[in-house]
């Protein structure tokens, strides 16, 4: 790969293609719901239309027209976001507007804002038209808007109005505002669309019942958003190609900040934007010296610069990213039905040290792996993370099994075919799933070929059974042998006996409905003994198939066995591959800085270790303990953490006073014996020597020594440091009832 | 960052302000009084405060410099996530400011100073709209949509339309033009809750971008999940730069002259002196309504109470409820600030 593609590819990691990414998902996620409610929109239009068309002079009148109550319906579409937060779906609504407006409706999208009470029912109607009109009007008139779309021509397409977020808006102004849309309604074609987050009580909670008798609803529902998230992490951080990565612990925190902060996809689509934007390592236009010295290709003994192994080492790192994808993929489908979310499987199949361990433990075999899931998974410490660790195994084993004992052939076809679609182009596994696909074919044509003979072969014994049934009304019993696999793999033998006696008053397998319709009573109780699990038809043709059931298992297994395989020879982290740094994202510490800030700790932070950031040699060494060459305000805050909630002023003063000044100089600061420059000079020099790093706080200008020959210099940097906490937030100033107080605010970072 | 770590953070501030409660009630409280260090004058003050020699010069200096390698990183961000907000202690103006000019070359820029006491946000969006207006027409590009509204001066539209010609579909693609450098966004000037909604909705425009710097620890408080999550979109930046608040301090109190007995004298003579003659007698003499009647001070109790009212409202006199329950007024001066008080008025 030369530099060249390398730039190519990062291209990939631009931020707009990726925010363009994660809108096309989620656009593509409600495209169906879209086209429901544009259908139904068309519908409502048609409806609207049916009652008529008014000329120009008509519909341009400010007073109503008087037409029967039912042209005074509004249609009104409530979107159920299904989301604990509205704004999760602001982006939704936008995409729902660009939907219609791309299908011909005029559209406008309102929110909350323009539905307050401090604006009114003029607030909402300049909304709707600064969007319509698009000019600035003096006086906001629904007449306007008549005159408008008179003006668009024809009579064809319907005005869309979208509120998305209803619970938050002005019930009154809502109300005041769909009761002149209804009294409009006959002139301008508008329909309604509300997002509502909760249910749709909250429609009722917020508007009176006649506005409510204006309203003809009709609900839509839109996909849930763990369908969403595993959607967006599948475009964006799974499939191939998207030429960037994270690490395991950015994965992990990216996880718990979505679960943890509110649970929203926004914020973790805004972590994905920051993420976005940061670029993993910078490439100079000297990258191979630079590339050798990565940790990943030290750790792997690749340290001479050689521009093949560079490029062989860069292809690979492509091919092994596109396998992992490949296999967490496939992972995530044979999953899906046991609630397995990406989110979770991406966070796992990531983990380095889960790669190591598995090719370690390998041998240890399946038990270890499960008793170790079997502990308490909020244990502490070390055993914390083999926990961890042991979770997916489990998963993974947990799969297999349900491969083995639980997928139908027609399940196991679909799940095949899916795989087929995600390792297209990888020559490794696609090759072994097409194989199992044609022998799941094969076994499918099979089965289903035998399953009819079955059939035949059960109605001509049932019929035979039937007669002599009739004939004799005599208890009769059927006893089949089923050889099947259980659940320790071994060959076991199950002896079903049916026993059927007229009395029985609903027979699963000789039902007496089918009897009675055929004029047949039975005289006698009919009575069903059997030793099958499942009492089923269909349960018992399989048992009592055992050669259909043995091939079908055997195909589960190989299913069972390849995805094993996959997950064992192709899973590797993105972390344990070299070069892996040009593509992968592992900051953590960046990424959560950029993205909560935390500013109560951070300025806590600066001010109790501020040489870190000064680097000044004076205070690195007493860093824990006020220093007079600190600056103010740090000395300030140190002595705080020395009081309670209330700080007496003076005590402090006292303190900074004492801290500042060492005994031995006490006194010889004051301004007014502030002596000429030149000597000030020498006493600053003087001073330092003797105290190593004190600052001289004399050496003020001239000017200064002047005005302020009344003030300690001891009380205006006392001052200073006091307004600068105040200004930060972490004082409270002396109140009425405390004047000689301050409060503290924060405790602890 | 894990679970427990979470829960272990969430006990130790928990354990803190009940340690640090505990420390303030059970410690034998300092009987000291604020009054014994000896109160200055504020001007003095300040102008002190203002000459004060800085510590750690040369670490500052060099710590301000090395910011000025992030600049282009900040850029690129600006560009991409639109706006950027950094965590400060202490004055970020110098830094913004230095990055602005450095950076920004190819915007507009617009300056606000949020530690004012009152900013007037109409003129701030007249302002950003006249800026866009200027960059849209060196551009070259005249906004699509209605001529007229171009037309029309930017003063005289309403703050919805000033939002929507900022949020216009002026520029192709995501490119913006003009910046909002805000120094303070939780300056007392921007706190309120209504400043913050339509700095968030301007934040949220397609053709602005925002870099803005706070300095209160709780300064996240003032936005809602929406403004943080949709509009805002705030990528933070940890930029420490220890220079003394200057221009922001100007508007807190001083602690040492807030309440001192001179400062008091200073403010009741100042408001003393701007009364009128009858009105200054009525407080020198604080009688009865007759006191006043039979010298001619007020000629009805009207008269009186309206005095009465201005000097309440100027804090020269106020009202306490006797035992008896009568209503008392008295000048809230110590005895040595009246005397001092009655001598300079009467010079």
């Amino acid at each position: 790969m030369s530099a060249a593609e390398i730039r190519r590819d990062r291209a990939w990691r631009c931020p707009d293609m990726r925010k363009q990414r994660v809108k096309d998902v989620l656009r593509n996620i409600n495209a169906d719901a879209f086209n429901d409610v544009h259908c139904w929109v068309q519908s409502s239009f048609n409806e609207i239309r049916s009652n008529g068309m008014l000329d120009r002079a008509k519909a341009t009148r400010p007073y109503p027209i008087v037409t029967n109550p039912i042209s005074k319906q509004l249609y009104t579409g409530l979107v159920f976001t299904k989301n604990m937060e509205l704004f999760d779906d602001l982006l939704t609504f936008e995409d729902l507007g660009l939907h219609l407006k791309s299908r011909g409706c005029h559209v406008a999208n309102l929110s909350s804002f323009d539905f307050s009470a401090k604006n009114g029912i003029d607030g909402c109607l300049r909304g709707l038209l600064r969007q319509f009109v698009k000019t600035s009007l003096d006086v906001a008139d629904m007449s306007v808007l008549a005159l408008w779309y008179i003006d668009q021509g024809d009579y064809d397409n319907p005005v869309v109005v979208i509120i998305d977020d209803l619970e938050r808006c002005c019930g009154s102004v809502l109300t005041d505002f769909i009761l002149m849309l209804s009294e409009w309604v006959v002139k301008i074609p508008i329909i309604l669309i509300f997002g509502v987050a909760t249910t749709v009580d909250s429609l009722r909670s917020i508007l009176p019942s006649h506005a409510l008798q204006c309203l003809s609803c009709h609900k839509f529902i839109l996909g849930s958003p763990a369908e969403r998230m595993d959607a967006i992490i599948e475009a964006v951080l799974v499939k191939r190609c998207s030429g960037f990565s994270v690490g395991h612990k950015v994965a992990v925190f990216l996880r718990n900040y979505f679960l943890r902060q509110d649970g929203t996809l926004t914020s973790f689509v805004r972590a994905l934007k920051d993420l976005s934007s940061e670029r993993p390592v910078s490439l100079p236009e000297t990258v191979l010296k630079q590339l050798f010295s990565l940790p990943s290709c030290r750790r792997n003994g690749l340290v001479e610069p050689n521009e093949e192994i560079f490029a062989q080492g860069l292809a690979d790192l492509k091919r092994l990213q596109n396998l992992w994808s490949s296999v967490v993929l496939c992972l995530f489908e044979a999953g899906k039905s046991h609630e397995i979310t990406l989110l979770d499987l991406y966070c796992e199949t990531l983990d380095p040290e889960l790669h190591h361990s598995r090719a370690s433990d390998h041998h240890l075999g399946p038990e270890a792996a499960v008793v170790m899931s079997s502990s308490d998974h909020h244990v502490h410490g070390p055993l914390q993370n083999h926990v961890f660790i042991s979770q997916v195994v489990r998963k993974v084993r947990l799969l297999k099994l349900s491969l083995i004992r639980d997928l139908p052939l027609v399940s196991l076809n679909q799940l095949l075919n899916r795989w087929e679609k995600h390792t297209k182009g990888i020559i490794e596994i696609h090759e072994k799933v097409r194989e199992l696909q044609s022998i799941v074919k094969f076994e499918d044509g099979k089965a289903l070929k035998r399953e009819l003979t079955d059939i035949s072969k059960q109605v001509s014994f049932f019929c035979a059974f039937v007669l002599s049934y009739i004939n004799t009304l005599k208890f009769c019993s059927i006893e089949k042998r089923a050889t099947s696999l259980n659940s320790e793999g071994k060959y076991e033998t199950q002896v079903i006996t049916m026993v059927f006696a007229p009395y029985y008053p609903q027979g699963l397998v000789t039902s007496p409905g089918w009897l009675q319709a055929q004029g047949l009573y039975p005289r006698e109780p009919l009575l069903l003994f059997h030793t099958a699990t499942v009492p089923s038809t269909k349960r018992l043709k399989t048992r009592s198939n055992p050669s259909v059931y043995k091939n079908g298992k055997a195909v589960n297994e190989k299913a069972a066995a390849l995805i094993d395989f996959m997950v064992e020879k192709y899973m590797q982290p993105i972390e344990c591959i070299p070069y892996h740094e040009i593509i992968c994202f592992k900051n953590v510490d960046k990424l959560q800085s950029a993205l909560m800030g935390d500013p109560r700790r951070t300025i806590q932070v600066d001010l109790l270790e501020f040489h870190k950031f000064l680097k000044c040699s004076c205070c690195s060494k007493n860093s824990n303990i006020p220093f007079p060459s600190m600056h103010d305000t740090s000395i300030m805050y140190m002595l705080t953490q020395e009081y309670g909630d209330l700080i007496n002023l003076h005590d402090w003063y006292q303190s900074f006073k004492a801290t500042v000044l060492p005994p031995r100089i006490k006194g010889k600061h004051r301004l007014k014996h502030s002596p000429s420059p030149k000597k000030r000079k020498e006493a600053k020099e003087s001073q330092n020597k003797s105290e190593g790093t004190v600052h001289a706080a004399t050496t003020g200008s001239h000017a200064c020594t002047l005005q302020t020959d009344n003030i300690d210099i001891m009380t205006v940097k006392f001052c200073r440091a006091v307004t600068e906490l105040q200004i930060t937030g972490l004082l409270r100033m002396p109140s009425k009832r405390r004047p000689d107080y301050v409060q503290r605010v924060a405790f602890g970072l | 960052m894990d679970i427990n770590d979470a829960d272990d953070e969430e006990f130790g501030f928990s354990r803190n302000y009940f340690l640090s409660k505990e420390l303030g009630s059970s410690g034998k409280k300092s009987t000291h009084k604020l009054s014994d260090i000896n109160p200055v004058d504020e001007q003095e003050l300040r102008e002190a405060i203002a000459n004060i020699e800085p510590k750690h010069e040369s670490e500052i200096a060099s710590l301000m410099n090395s910011y000025r390698s992030l600049y282009s990183k900040w850029a690129f961000e600006l560009r991409h996530v639109l706006t950027l907000l950094l965590v400060d202690l202490f004055c970020q103006c110098k830094t913004l400011e230095d990055f602005a000019s450095a950076t920004l070359t190819e915007y507009g820029v617009l300056v606000i100073n949020g530690y004012l006491q009152s900013i007037n946000l109409k003129q701030m969006l007249i302002a950003l709209a006249e800026l866009l207006w200027g960059q849209l027409k060196t551009q070259r590009r005249t906004p699509s949509g209605n001529s007229s509204k171009v037309q029309q001066p930017f003063n005289s539209r309403s703050v919805d339309d000033l939002l929507a010609f900022l949020d216009g579909p002026q520029v192709e693609g995501d490119e913006c033009l003009v910046c909002v450098v805000i120094h303070n966004i939780d300056g007392p000037g921007l706190r309120d809750l209504e400043t913050q909604q339509y700095l968030a909705r301007i934040a949220a425009c397609s053709n602005i971008c925002v870099v803005a710097s706070i300095d209160h620890v709780n300064a996240p408080l003032l936005w809602d999940k929406k403004m943080v999550h949709t509009q805002f979109n705030w990528c933070w930046y940890h930029v420490p730069t220890f220079a003394p608040y200057k221009v922001e301090a100007t508007f807190y109190p001083l602690i040492l002259t807030h309440g001192g007995t001179t400062q008091s004298v200073k403010t009741a003579s100042i408001v003393l002196q701007s009364l009128t003659p009858n009105a200054q007698n009525v407080i020198i003499f604080n009688n009865l309504y007759t006191i006043c009647r039979e010298r001619f001070l007020v000629s009805s109790q009207v008269t009186l109470n309206s005095h009465l009212t201005e000097f309440k409202d100027h804090e020269l006199v106020k009202i306490r409820r006797h035992s008896d329950g009568q209503d008392c007024l008295y000048i809230p001066l110590a005895t040595e600030a009246l005397e001092k008080l009655i001598l300079e008025i009467s010079q």
